[in-house]
């Protein structure tokens, strides 16, 4: 049976696995030599290929359920960054070393000092987090798991009942992803700052997260946009038209929900809700704002509304390609100043844990990528959905 | 025998509506307009016509939008300053929300009454009305119209013209 991937992806994989060992080895000296500086790279590289799987997974469920035109042709994308979350899950162990550089939770002085800090401990400790970060990861292996069964078995037979399956799957599973994202993002991400919270972070994540992982397949789609394989499947320019689409409505939902947050937390103007922008305007990370504001919604927004941008598909991978880059910097701009709020924070262990991280992750993405048709098969709704 | 509007050519196919808006607009006439019972795609682009309504919307959602924060900077910051809980007067993130709603508003506003003009309406009366054939435009028939007014029209030589093209039939419509 054919697959997306040839020759060319052969060797990116192996040169994924390369850059992954050696990043991660870089890792284990980052560990040793710079705690400080590494566990936050190291939550930052895991965090952003996370996201990418997670994305995938709730964009995978989404097109389970709606079974739109666009979906087809990435689906095989999806699949593949979904499962690589067991793998992820491996890799999320060394932050439990961690918890002492990373939390304020963790950090006597800060707890001493700090009431609001002290009454969550009963929440916020070193069994809870390792527990509750178990539990998140089994909650979607164990839906990824299923999903990519029924979709083997698919491939396989002419019967609707795997579709189905997958379908009933989607449905509360497209719930239990912002749920489940709600404690992850509580105990990874807001416990990073010592006193606030937000309501609208967790929602504002997975919204990030599936715009991350839309523009990643776009990026790819447009690669394999040529391949001979892909080729009577897909429409070109109707593919990448609505998925250009989509990348508009995830943009625009991204950029909602963070202004939602921002607005919610001017009007209110309390100490614990601000504390979360004062460490993101000082010095240079409020340019890192303007550059996220720019870059992940401003300039692709315009450049989305526009028709032949959407049906050209060298012009819309490279817009997400902007919004691709521009996530790395959101995922960073989430995480760094809360560690480190006086003046921008960028280390190269930054850049060596998301290469170790995104080396092993790419490694597994393309071997998932090439067990499979390069297309599903036997899907009942396939036919109705290609136009003629 | 009044003035005339100009010369119907009646299709059975949206193809072969196509096809001779093409051949129309190649053969140099652009005061010519084509009718459908359903939009054919690219029919308005090969008779010519550009639609302006885009960049007209563009334009009434950037006012609207301009208009909407310059009303709320003047009311707070110039007109009537008040210490709002210590924010500064020109406080954006507040003012963000019916900036939106207005470019929204007067891009919807625009939309609306700009395809209204563009499209001559409301007009109750236009020349095609009188010939009987023409109720099949809005069932199972396809037309072009070439009008007087093109320079290009010779009330001979465009009849020979559309002949070619094979029409179902051919109507001179009075003005």
């Amino acid at each position: 049976m054919s697959s997306i991937v040839n020759a060319v992806a052969a060797r990116a994989k192996i040169v994924s696995l390369g850059v992954g060992v050696l990043g991660l080895a870089g890792c284990v000296a980052g560990w040793i030599v710079a705690p400080g500086d590494f566990f936050v790279a190291y939550l930052f590289g895991h965090f952003f290929f996370l996201g990418l799987s997670l994305g995938a997974l709730a964009l995978l469920m989404t097109h389970h359920l709606t079974s739109g035109y666009w979906g087809y042709s990435v689906r095989r994308f999806l699949e593949s960054a979904v499962s690589t979350l067991p793998l992820l899950a491996v890799l999320f162990v060394p932050v439990f070393f961690g918890l002492p550089q990373l939390y304020p939770w963790k950090n006597p002085s800060v707890i001493a000092a700090d009431e609001i800090l002290r009454s969550r401990l009963y929440y916020l400790n070193t069994p809870g987090y390792v527990i509750r970060s178990a539990v998140v990861f089994a909650i979607w292996i164990v839906m990824a798991r299923f999903l990519l069964k029924w979709s083997a078995e698919q491939d396989a037979t002419v019967s609707v009942e795997p579709t189905r399956k997958m379908r009933t799957l989607s449905g509360p599973g497209l719930v239990i992803y912002p749920v489940t994202m709600t404690f992850a993002a509580i105990d990874w991400l807001m416990s990073l700052e010592k006193d606030w919270y937000s309501t609208m972070f967790a929602v504002m994540i997975c919204i990030g997260q599936m715009l991350g992982a839309l523009a990643f397949v776009i990026l790819l789609l447009s690669v394999a946009a040529d391949s001979r394989q892909l080729g009577p499947v897909i429409s070109k320019e109707e593919t990448f038209h609505k998925i250009g689409n989509l990348l508009l409505a995830f943009t625009m939902l991204w950029a909602y929900l963070e202004f939602g947050q921002l607005l919610i937390t001017w009007s209110g103007n309390l100490p614990h809700e601000i504390s979360w922008y004062l460490n993101r305007v000082t010095d240079g990370w409020r340019w890192v704002c303007v550059f996220l504001f720019l870059f992940n919604f401003f300039v692709p927004f315009f450049l989305l509304l526009m028709r032949p941008v959407k049906r050209r598909y060298q012009v819309l991978a490279s817009v997400a390609a902007c919004i691709f880059i521009a996530h790395i910097v959101d995922v960073w701009w989430t995480i760094a100043p809360s560690l480190h709020p006086e003046h921008v924070y960028v280390t190269w262990w930054a850049v060596i844990a998301f290469l170790g991280i995104g080396g092993i992750w790419s490694a597994a993405f393309l071997k998932n990528l090439e067990r499979r048709p390069a297309v599903p098969l036997n899907d009942p709704r396939f036919a109705v959905a290609v136009p003629a | 025998m009044s003035e005339t509007y100009g010369l119907l050519a009646e299709f059975s196919t949206p193809e072969a509506l196509m096809h001779a808006a093409e051949e129309a607009y190649a053969a140099g006439f652009r005061q010519m307009d084509g009718y459908a019972p359903f939009p054919v795609e690219g029919l308005p682009e090969a008779l010519g016509k550009k639609n302006r309504l885009p960049l007209l919307v563009l334009i009434g959602g950037i006012i609207g939008g301009l208009g909407a924060y310059f009303m709320e900077w003047y009311a707070n910051a110039i007109s009537y300053p008040i210490n709002i809980g210590g924010r500064p007067t020109n406080s954006w993130p507040s003012f963000i929300p019916i900036t939106f709603e207005l470019t929204v508003l007067c891009a919807g506003l625009t939309a609306f009454f700009a395809s209204f003009a563009l499209n001559g309406l409301p007009r109750p009366h236009h020349p095609l009305f009188s010939i009987p054939e023409f109720d099949r435009a809005s069932q199972d028939r396809f037309f072009l119209c070439i009008e007087t007014k093109d320079p290009k029209f010779h009330p001979n030589e465009t009849r020979a013209f559309l002949q070619q093209l094979n029409p179902v039939s051919i109507t001179e419509v009075p003005e």
